[in-house]
């Protein structure tokens, strides 16, 4: 199946949710994760959500990266409906159009950090593009890392790799859970600018979950998710405009930090 | 703690399918090799006991040195002989109903009603002679009685169904290789099945006249048997009062002792139980590969359980538990497991026993009783099932009391101990075994002469070295897992790039995991290898001796292993038109080589056989002139033992029974003088009689004296055959040592040197090699020599063909049981295999889901799976192929002498063997794979 039509490639929207709806549990004690959600994502952008724990930024990124099935509602990557995909289309999906980046266990503990990166196009029968690999490789700095197990390597130094496998696929969008959530401000960085990079220079259109107000604020778009609906939509905001609507929002209690520490503990 | 045990086993159910049928199969082995013992101690002891089944037993009184490795493995032979004389004694002891030396021949044949020899899977073909007057307690007719005349002949009952004969019927028995009519005059049961003998019962008469015509001495005897009762066993006492009173009236020269029969079944029964006690030892190795793949596979298990529930355990020990107390209640779910497990393992081993019985039964072999385990087997089977589980629960269920939660979240982080240590003690100790191989190689090979290394003997070298070679495989194991996995899974790596990558880095992870499941499929590939090894080097070996050095165009067979083949056949065979060079191999059991340290074999031969049928290639002297100038010719192996060179001379010497002609004379004239004798005496009182006017009572004398006179011819002359025993020596000179094989372990003389010491019947004819007369058609020869024996029965004339594949194919049958325990164990390993790769996938789920989220397709994770327990069993299987053949060569090299001269390796067989393990590891993997992609990604990428 051909995904990429000329109209396709030049849309402004690389993805997008309509009416999406995830519940949980049965009816007596049912949680709804994601209400009514519809938005979209457009090409070429770095797009961060943010919003309180539990309000269900991580069930949004599931369903729009085909690794969880909607209760109800569509999901459209490059206009291929991934709500209605079995589990091949779904394969070739995370193959050719999806990279994902999880908050930790990003890499094959058994592979060194070059075959981590290259892993996804061998798994699809790809071509490596060498220079692209030598690009990807020296934006995250890992040049003189490539021979080295993922144990070897610190967590930022993972959470890059992670990313320079995300990127390696060029695949149409990648989402990305909380990729800095367990990193330090410093690592943190590293890995935002990374992002960050990429999308200015490369064209790379990416998704990514945060916490961190200072994060958010190097989105190009910054969404806030609030009891499973979009709250706010923000465009080019500065690290005060985001620190502004979680003030208002959020009693310090529930503020981002304790938030974070208690996903930690829970992984 | 018992209830959460209780409920987490429940919980984890599906989980512990596996372990209970690995524990299962193990304890079911080890139940059934103790229920097959004590079935087949049971039969020997009810066999014994209606056929043995005297009241007391008369033997000698002296014991008899046993030789020191002598063949002797009869119970009865350890006290001398005695004479028969002495049984009108004891026939006269208060208390005494008869008294027999019961004789039996063991090497008749008896044909069924079709004309066919009756055969039997091992066991014996006896004619017993016993009747009326000498009758046998445990025999009850269901129809007809015993024999009355020497041309009669009983049948038990299961012997007159397979030959398809009832009383009245006429049947062929043949003796000495001659066929006699016989009539049937009775059918019998006895209390035990026989096991499938064949039992036929002659009279005394009869039996002792054939024995006597084989030269045998009928005069003396092992034991005469006593019935204090024609119908009732004696109990204890009685039997021990009997035997006090005939002990009182033997005399002392007799040299002969009165014991209970009770003593005597029981010295018997134990020993022959004895000799079979080397099959259990031999299941049990089986037993102990279950249960070490059990032990395992439980370990597997609960290490994987363990991990699992983590966090459970942490929570228990937040809230109050102690480390004991978590142990606790990981710990009764091995004991409930290892008590369902063997509870079902006692069924399964008696199921499986009675399988077999009844397998045996439609075999021809009926047993008699249940082999239903005892009391005693099923505790034992419980506690091996239960200890072995506890076993291989102990160690996950120490992790899980103490160590702290947090490890568990990183064990795929987590190094594994080193396995460098362990990998050098391995190496050591294969090393070590290698050593003790040479050494019975170098023995074997005769390249070494040290005397400590015979002492220690063959036997002692290989399975020292087998024991430390597989020891140390083993042990050694994980430290060559990772280069293994490098090296097996380069064509993997090759065909599929990134799954073969990832299975071949995975192989690597647990490598004492890994090499642990390989170690099952190790050993019985191993044990299977090396008899393939040994069994086609013995079958090649035949074959080449057959080839090159056996130019007979026929062989002829003795169809029955016990029955030589007659001169009367061989002088056919030799009569027979268009038969050229022929020579019978004539075995001499009577001859010994007094001067040779060991006992060696003499046989007596034509020179045709050195010239023509088998010619020899390499000899000192001429092996052929040698025997025709009634020198010997000697085997290269025994002039080697012995230290002989041509131009030494051998002693030997044979111990000759034979009628003594002179003597029975004697007798039968002492008896005809003394019926004289008494006939004149009642003649002279009939005339006394007849003097003094009794009329009636003259006649009745007259009669009286008649009938003693007709008594007197008509005696059956049989009664007074007396035999004699003459030594006879002869020195012969070595003439002749012959290099090849055929002739490796025998002296070989001539006939006519033979007889010079022996008669011809004391000569046993086992095979005999005819070469078609040159012109003469070979085919034809062959259809007319098999016509020529066919009045002979038992006798069978074989192709060149036929003579390999008869040997061949006896092999055949063994390596089949090997086989079989094969599959067995086949099938546990594969239960080892999916355990652990469960295990691997369980602790991987997490990188397994992330594999998928990043595109990996089913396909592919299936295949990962599938090349990493293809990996696995491949190298099991090639170390098992490389220590098995490894022993198969030393074996082959340490019997070199008694014939496996070639070596041969079934690579056919191995690469067989190969290909099964790769499908064993495609089987294998399909459960495992099914289960970590049932997972949703999603949750696989979330688990902890
Ligand atoms: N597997 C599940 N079963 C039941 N409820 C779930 C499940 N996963 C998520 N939820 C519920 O759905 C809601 C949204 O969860 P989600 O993980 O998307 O939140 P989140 O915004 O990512 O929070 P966090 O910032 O803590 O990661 C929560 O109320 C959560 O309890
Ligand atoms: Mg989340």
């Amino acid at each position: 199946m051909s995904k990429r039509t000329g109209a396709n490639a030049t849309s402004p929207i690389v993805a997008k949710a309509v009416d999406l709806v995830k519940t949980y549990g049965d009816t007596d004690s049912q949680v709804t994760a994601l209400n009514h959600v519809s938005v979209d994502f457009r090409r070429g952008e770095l797009t961060a959500i943010m919003g309180p724990s539990g309000s269900g930024k991580s069930t949004l990124m599931h369903c729009m990266a085909g690794l969880d099935v909607p209760s109800s509602g569509q999901v459209f990557v490059e206009d291929l409906e991934v709500s209605s995909m079995n589990q091949k289309q779904l394969t070739q999906l995370r193959r050719k159009e999806i990279g994902f980046i999880f908050q930790s266990f990003n890499l094959v503990p058994t592979l060194t950090a070059e075959e981590n990166i290259l892993l996804p196009l061998q798994i699809a029968h790809r071509p490596v593009d060498r220079e692209w690999f030598r690009k990807v490789v020296g934006v995250v700095g890992l040049e003189n890392r490539l021979d080295h197990r993922p144990s070897q390597l610190s967590g930022g130094q993972q959470q890059r790799v992670a990313c320079a496998r995300a990127l390696m696929e060029r695949p149409s969008v990648i989402f990305a859970d909380e990729p800095t959530g367990n990193l330090d401000s410093r690592s943190s960085r590293e890995v935002l600018e990374f992002l960050r990079t990429s999308v200015r220079d490369y064209g790379q259109s990416i998704v990514m979950v945060t916490h961190d107000p200072r994060a958010a604020s190097f989105a190009d778009r910054v969404l806030v998710l609030a009891d499973g609906s979009i709250t706010q939509d923000m465009d080019h905001p500065t690290y005060d405009d985001i620190l502004a609507v979680f003030a208002e929002h959020d009693d310090p209690d529930n503020g981002p930090v304790s938030v974070e520490s208690a996903d930690a503990k829970e992984a | 703690m018992f209830r959460i045990g209780l409920r987490d086993t429940k919980a984890h159910f599906r989980r512990f399918i596996m372990s209970i049928i690995a524990i299962a199969l193990g304890v079911a082995f080890v139940v059934g090799s103790f229920c097959f013992r004590e079935m087949l101690n049971d039969q020997v002891a009810q066999m014994m006991g209606s056929n043995s089944d005297a009241d007391v037993y008369v033997r000698g009184a002296t014991e008899e040195k046993q030789e020191p490795g002598g063949s002797v493995t009869s119970y009865n032979s350890t006290y001398t002989e005695i004479s028969t004389s002495i049984i009108p004694d004891i026939e006269n002891v208060d208390g005494v109903t008869s008294a027999d030396a019961t004789m039996q021949l063991g090497n008749a044949v008896l044909l069924d009603h079709n004309g066919d020899a009756l055969t039997t899977v091992g066991a014996p073909t006896l004619v017993i002679g016993v009747d009326q007057d000498d009758p046998w307690r445990s025999a009850h007719f269901v129809s007809g009685e015993y024999p009355q005349t020497d041309d009669e002949i009983a049948l038990l009952e299961d012997t007159a169904d397979k030959a398809g004969l009832k009383t009245g019927d006429t049947a062929k028995l043949i003796v000495d290789g001659e066929a006699r009519e016989m009539t049937v005059s009775g059918v019998f049961t006895s209390p035990s099945t026989q096991l499938g003998a064949i039992l036929i019962l002659a009279r005394p008469s009869f039996v002792q006249h054939v024995l006597q015509e084989e030269g045998e001495d009928t005069s003396s005897i092992q034991f005469i048997g006593v019935y204090g009762s024609k119908t009732t066993p004696l109990d204890e006492e009685a039997q021990q009062q009997l035997a006090d009173r005939i002990n009182k009236a033997l005399p002392k020269s007799a040299d002969a002792h009165a014991v209970t029969g009770d003593s005597v079944r029981d010295d018997a029964t134990k020993s022959i139980q004895d000799q079979l006690g080397f099959i259990q030892p031999l299941i049990l190795i089986f037993a102990a590969i279950a249960l070490f793949v059990g032990a395992f596979i439980i370990a597997n298990t609960f290490t994987m359980i363990v991990r699992e529930s983590m966090r459970g355990y942490a929570l228990l020990r937040s809230v109050g538990a102690s480390p004991a107390q978590v142990f606790a209640s990981v710990l009764i779910q091995a004991v409930i497991l290892g008590i369902v497990g063997s509870g079902i393992g006692v069924l399964l081993g008696w199921g499986l026993l009675e399988a077999i019985a009844k397998g045996m039964s439609s075999g021809g072999m009926p047993l008699s009783g249940s082999p239903a385990p005892s009391a005693t087997d099923v505790i034992i089977g419980v506690i091996v099932g239960v200890v072995v589980t506890i076993i291989g629960a102990t160690l996950p269920a120490k992790t899980a009391a103490t160590a702290p939660p947090i490890q568990a979240m990183n064990e795929t982080v987590n190094p594994e101990k080193p396995v460098k240590a362990r990998g050098w003690i391995g190496i050591v100790m294969v090393a070590l075994g290698a050593a003790f191989w040479v050494l019975c190689y170098l023995g074997a090979a005769k390249r070494v002469d040290w005397q400590w290394l015979k002492d220690l003997g063959s036997g002692w070298t290989l399975g020292l070295g087998a024991a430390f070679v597989v020891i140390g495989a083993i042990v050694c194991a994980p430290a060559f897992v990772a280069p293994a996995a490098k090296v097996l899974g380069w064509i993997p790596s090759k065909m599929f790039p990134v799954t073969g990558k990832l299975a071949t880095r995975n192989i690597g992870r647990a490598k004492r995991r890994t090499a642990n499941t390989a170690a099952a499929l190790f050993i019985g590939v191993a044990i299977v290898s090396c008899l393939g090894v040994v069994a086609s080097s013995m079958k090649t070996s035949v074959n080449n001796l057959v080839d090159n050095n056996v130019n007979a165009d026929y062989v002829a067979m003795s169809a029955s292993m016990t029955q030589p083949i007659s001169t009367k056949a061989v002088d056919a065979i030799e009569d027979t038109k268009g038969v050229g060079a022929s020579s019978a191999v004539y075995m001499l059991p009577t001859v010994k080589a007094t001067n040779a340290e060991k006992d060696v074999m003499t046989a007596a031969i034509k020179t045709d056989l050195l010239t023509e049928l088998a010619p020899v290639g390499q000899q000192d002297g001429d092996a052929a002139k040698a025997i025709d100038d009634g020198e010997a010719a000697v085997g290269r192996t025994i002039a080697d033992d012995e230290h002989w060179k041509v131009g030494d001379v051998i002693d030997l010497e044979s111990e000759n029974t034979s009628v003594d002609e002179e003597a029975t004379k004697q007798a039968s004239e002492a008896y005809q003088k003394q019926a004289e004798a008494q006939a004149k005496t009642l003649q002279q009182e009939a005339q006394q009689l007849a003097a003094s006017g009794d009329v009636s009572g003259a006649q009745s004398k007259a009669k009286e004296a008649e009938n003693v006179v007709k008594q007197a011819q008509n005696v059956d002359p049989k009664q007074f055959v007396k035999m004699k025993t003459e030594t006879k020596t002869e020195q012969v000179r070595i003439g002749a040592i012959i290099d090849d094989s055929l002739y490796a372990d025998s002296i070989f003389i001539s006939v006519p040197t033979a007889e010079k010491i022996t008669s011809k019947d004391m000569m046993m004819v086992t095979q005999m090699y005819v070469q078609a007369e040159p012109g003469a058609n070979v085919e034809q020869l062959g259809k007319d020599l098999k016509k020529t024996v066919k009045p002979f029965y038992t006798v069978s004339v074989l192709t060149r063909d036929e003579f390999k594949s008869s040997m061949s194919s006896m092999i055949n049958s063994m390596l089949a049981i090997i086989y079989a325990l094969l599959a067995l164990s086949i099938v546990i390993a594969i239960f080892g295999i999916v355990n652990t790769l469960a295990l691997n996938v369980s602790e991987r789920t997490k990188e397994i889901g992330l594999l998928r989220a990043i595109g990996t397709s089913n396909g592919q994770v299936r295949g990962m799976l599938a090349i990493e327990a293809v990996i696995l069993s491949v190298f099991g299987t090639i170390v098992g192929i490389v220590v098995g053949v490894a022993a198969g060569v030393v074996i082959r090299a340490a019997y070199e002498s008694q014939g496996m001269t070639t070596l041969t390796i079934p690579w056919d067989q191995l690469v067989l063997f190969l290909i099964v393990a790769i499908l064993v590891g495609l089987v294998a993997s399909i459960s495992p794979a099914r289960r970590a992609l049932k997972q949703p990604v999603l949750d696989a990428v979330a688990s902890e």
